[in-house]
């Protein structure tokens, strides 16, 4: 799976999070910061994570979310160890 | 360990709290997976320099502790094979979120209430309840009164008219926070 491919995938998820400006999805990069640019509140990150493992059929570890970082990079590259692990 | 919460002393799992500031006596009913009533009394001091009513604030506290607290660490001992001492020495119980919540009514030292919270959300070792806090009627024995209780009850907050509701309370999240991070974050 590429990189922009979950990436497009992580938008149409986080269309969903009421708490998100969906404006703000517009401009989405790797660099994209959870927290500061896209203003979400750090409980709403554990909800992201949940929607994001139906997704992309994935299952993360508590110590995965323990160790993530606030960009979409840091979720994109999970998204890939994760799968990675399952394979 | 066993299958649920009741009989058990509540400071063995509220092992970072108190005495002053555990605010659960004892646990009535619990269903792992969905949710929990636990009573408490206040005492002179809880209600010290406070015009003898117990704090709102402690009211929050007292419905945290019994449900995320309580049950998000129950859950994850179940889980992980630890025990309430081992887990105690490795997270953090920290509030994340608290949503709305609606005082009704007030508490004095001496009234015994109940937290009865149901999780809405659980996952990564954060969980979110939902639910309500009531006055138990005077020399009611609750655990006789919650023997036969079911989720559905506890959902429909079915309970006979002489409770009083004090407080509702909603999104309620709190999260099992690793304690190294939680002292390199301070």
């Amino acid at each position: 799976m590429e990189r922009q491919e979950i990436i497009d995938g992580l938008i149409e998820v986080l269309k969903t999070v009421r708490t998100i400006d969906p404006e703000k999805l517009n401009n989405v990069t790797e660099e994209t910061d959870f927290l500061t640019d896209l203003n979400t509140p750090s409980t709403e990150l554990i909800n992201i994570a949940a929607k994001v493992e139906q997704k992309f059929d994935v299952e993360f570890e508590d110590d995965d979310i323990d160790n993530l970082g606030s960009k979409v990079k840091d979720i994109v590259d999970l998204i890939i160890r994760a799968k990675e692990r399952e394979a | 360990m066993a299958d649920t919460l009741v009989g058990d002393n509540p400071a063995d799992w509220l092992l970072l709290y108190g005495p002053k500031k555990r605010y659960v006596d004892n646990y009535h009913w619990h269903s792992p997976q969905a949710g929990v009533v636990a009573s408490y009394t206040p005492t002179e001091f809880d209600v010290q320099d406070h015009f003898d009513i117990f704090r709102g604030v402690d009211q929050i506290e007292s419905f945290a502790q019994a449900t995320v607290v309580s049950m998000g660490g129950f859950l994850e001992c179940q889980k992980s094979g630890l025990s309430q001492q081992e887990m105690a020495e490795l997270f953090v119980p920290a509030f994340i979120s608290i949503g709305n919540v609606n005082f009704r009514y007030y508490l004095e030292k001496g009234q015994t209430f109940i937290n009865i919270g149901f999780i809405t959300f659980y996952k990564f070792r954060q969980m979110a309840c939902e639910g309500r806090i009531y006055k138990v009627p005077q020399g009611l024995d609750l655990d006789a009164y919650f023997k036969d209780f079911t989720i559905e009850r506890l959902k429909a907050y079915d309970l006979n008219e002489e409770f009083i509701l004090i407080a509702e309370l909603f999104e309620i999240t709190g999260r099992g926070l690793k304690k190294e991070k939680f002292n390199t974050q301070a």
